[in-house]
């Protein structure tokens, strides 16, 4: 007896603990609901049926539209494909140029902030503005300043060349974006931690005879680990959401070979009706990107990475 | 007290928006049930009486070009408005490079318009998926589609019925620079093909151009040279595009441009042929649009003429616009009034003072277009010139043939095996 009303009285302070916490908790839960779980849900129902837009038709139809995207002459392994190679080219490019240029603009005397800002701006200048001006260099004939500068200048090459229109050096234009785009973040970010080391480190290295290189290699780049972790997570994952510069710069083209997995779910969705399809991809990439945190994870132990910074 | 103040306010906040989300999501499915209920064409249940008598909006997606639109705005409109003073329409210009992509995200919003001029190759895609009304059900249509002509009508064409009506109808003609042909030898425009090959083999750079290996691009070569892309009713391409003479005909490019006489923009890297046409070259093949963008073009010696022809015949791709009534909209058949009001001889004529080609076969003798020097020659093209595969699956059919082009000109593929195998996948999609 005496036990059973030490029971009920827990049950209802739990009660009361939640009634109490349910207003807080609640407008978050529905939003979370609508905007996050309901598409992610009806994302996993579209990729398993056949989906008419127009009348809200949706037929089972299994796992046909993964199938179909994995089957072999499918463009999904060209996207892949550079999705992880534009992980590859720009995430070392990034936390390089990132690190150094952060490094020399926190050693500046005078005229830091110029630089600060001007490394900064491709981040806030739009992507479209921004790839209209990478269309205009890479631009076919002598309208192209690349083609301009190695042919009619420079002589290097004899021949005018459609650079975006090129498995490779279409590829090698979106990385190119990528790494110019992003570089201005890392910097910012590494200047953060530049301030966080301290100035003893430095102090006692000079009075060890370390000069400016020495001091680079053996206390910066240490003491930036953690935060050199923290870019590179969260460049590749970005690596995952390229588009923008494949739908303005090569559509794709040539044959799906500068294709990229957002860019496929668009032109699938959009182009061709094929939702099931492009929920597919869709799901693949999140899977892909879910499966890429939990490796990045545990190969640089980044809970232990936290803790240390 | 205050706590328990606090926790009605937090309780009645909660309640809110619990409830305006089920409201909008209910109300978004009420409408979604309504629409699935209602039979396509149906819904234009309103009879006319009440449609006189009460003010309509009509909301009217389109692409056209500053002319165009200050024609259809000056001209046509007010023209409608006089014979509907009731019915409103609202006219919307929209992205051309994203309508595609707009009328998509419509249908999936159920925010489409009433009515849209739409490319003619995205009609059957359109209709497949439900989104438009089959205006051949209704009474008239037969009566009124005798007046167009076939070809237009026909890109309207999905499994046995009509999805739109033809709105303005155009294809490719060739774009000369006659000082070019001049320093060729060739005075004003060639007449046949094998006449500006000779010519134009030994001058040592591109004389014919062409943007990318498209359908819209290509067709037109592909047709001159002897290629041919489906038997007469679209439904195999197996036996047609990877026969004897498609091969030859691809042969036949890939031999010009090996000879340094026709270029592929998107291919080599060389000049747009908008740009190239001034300096570079001789000719390329382009629609009526070109000469409307030019005042200039006879000042500098560019003028349309119909494409030279090859072992005697001459070919061309059709190109244009339909006007097409959507499914969701509210008035169905007051929509369907205002689509053949815009194909009146009337509206016809208004904007093709713009440079938009009439689809009725009553004006392809009219005086407006034979004293035109563009647009006669362009009525005179649409004589040979083919359509596109109608097909839902057009999109797909485009990606297998500019892939195949692609792997013919870049990776240089053999054309017979690049055709026979474009031809099996074309099939997989006309089923």
């Amino acid at each position: 007896m005496h036990k059973s009303a030490i029971n009920s009285k827990k049950l209802k302070k739990g009660l009361r603990g939640w009634l109490t916490a349910c207003p807080f908790i609640l407008p978050g839960l529905i939003l979370v609901g609508l905007f996050i779980l309901y598409p992610m849900v009806f994302t996993i129902r579209i990729s398993l049926s056949e989906y008419q837009i127009v009348q809200g038709k949706i037929t089972f139809i299994g796992l046909q539209n993964f199938k179909n995207v994995l089957a072999g002459g499918s463009r999904f392994w060209y996207a892949y494909r550079n999705n992880i190679l534009y992980a590859i080219v720009t995430v070392p490019f990034i936390i390089l140029g990132g690190m150094l240029f952060s490094y020399l603009i926190n050693n500046l005397k005078h005229g830091g902030s110029i630089f600060r800002v001007g490394f900064y701006l491709p981040v806030i200048t739009s992507w479209v503005i921004v790839s209209l001006v990478f269309q205009y260099m890479f631009n076919n004939s002598d309208r192209g300043l690349i083609n301009y500068l190695l042919v009619d200048v420079f002589h290097i090459l004899d021949d005018y060349v459609p650079w975006l229109l090129r498995e490779w050096s279409g590829n090698a234009a979106i990385w190119l974006m990528g790494i110019w785009k992003n570089m201005g973040w890392a910097m910012l970010i590494y200047l953060a931690a530049l301030q966080g080391i301290p100035a003893d480190y430095y102090e006692a290295a000079k009075l060890d005879g370390a000069g400016l290189w020495k001091s680079f290699a053996y206390i910066t780049i240490p003491c930036l680990r953690p935060t050199t972790f923290y870019v590179m997570v969260n460049m590749i994952i970005g690596s995952f959401n390229v588009f923008i510069q494949v739908l303005m710069l090569t559509g794709g083209n040539p044959n799906g070979k500068t294709s990229a997995l957002q860019y496929l779910l668009y032109d699938k969705a959009f182009n061709k009706f094929e939702f099931g399809e492009a929920s597919a991809v869709g799901l693949i990439s999140a899977v892909s990107i879910v499966i890429l945190t939990l490796v990045l994870n545990k190969t640089f132990k980044l809970d232990s990475v936290e803790k240390e910074g | 007290m205050k706590k328990s103040i606090l926790k009605a306010i937090s309780l009645l906040m909660v309640a809110i928006l619990i409830m305006s989300c089920l409201s909008g999501c209910s109300k978004s499915a009420e409408k979604v049930a309504e629409d699935e209920k209602a039979p396509l064409g149906s819904t234009g249940s309103e009879s006319s009486s009440s449609v006189k008598d009460e003010e309509i909006t009509l909301t009217f997606w389109h692409t056209y070009g500053d002319a165009e639109e200050a024609q259809l705005k000056n001209e046509v409109l007010p023209m409608w408005e006089k014979s509907h003073p009731n019915i409103k329409i609202d006219a919307v210009r929209q992205d051309g490079g994203q309508f595609h992509q707009m009328i998509v995200t419509s249908f999936g919003t159920g925010m489409s318009p009433d009515v849209a001029r739409v490319d003619i190759a995205n009609i059957a895609a359109y209709a497949k998926q439900g989104g438009l009304v089959a205006l051949s059900d209704y009474s008239d249509f037969s009566d009124l589609a005798k007046d167009y002509m076939d070809a237009p009508l026909s890109t309207n064409l999905y499994q046995g019925k009509y999805y739109g009506l033809p709105l303005d109808t155009n294809c490719k003609a060739a774009v000369i620079n006659t000082n070019i042909m001049g320093e060729l030898g060739i005075n004003g425009a060639p007449t046949t093909m094998e006449e500006f090959i000779a010519a134009a083999k030994d001058r040592g750079s591109y004389s014919l151009n062409v943007s990318g290996v498209g359908d819209w691009d290509m067709y037109p070569y592909f047709w001159l040279f002897g290629g041919t892309l489906t038997d007469d009713g679209f439904t195999k391409a197996t036996g047609y595009l990877d026969s004897e003479a498609s091969v030859n005909a691809m042969k036949k490019i890939i031999e010009l441009h090996d000879e340094k006489i026709f270029t592929i923009r998107d291919i080599d890297g060389s000049v747009d042929a908008w740009d190239g046409i001034n300096s570079e070259y001789a000719m390329f093949f382009e629609g009526p649009w070109y000469f409307g963008s030019y005042d200039d073009c006879a000042a500098k010696g560019i003028i349309a003429s119909t494409i030279p022809t090859f072992n005697g015949n001459s070919a061309s791709v059709v190109g244009g616009e339909d006007i097409a009534v959507f499914a969701t909209g509210k008035h169905p058949e007051v929509s369907y009034e205002f689509a053949k009001f815009m194909t009146s001889k009337d509206v016809q004529l208004a904007m093709l003072k713009s440079g938009q080609l009439p689809i009725l076969k009553s004006l392809v003798n009219d005086e407006a277009i034979t004293s035109n020097p563009v647009w006669s020659v362009y009525m005179k093209q649409l004589e040979s010139a083919k359509a596109r595969i109608p097909s839902p699956n057009n999109t797909a059919i485009q990606e297998i043939w500019s892939e195949t082009v692609t792997s013919i000109f870049i990776d240089g593929v053999d054309p017979q095996s690049a055709l026979s195998s474009a031809a099996a996948r074309i099939d997989e999609e006309l089923r």
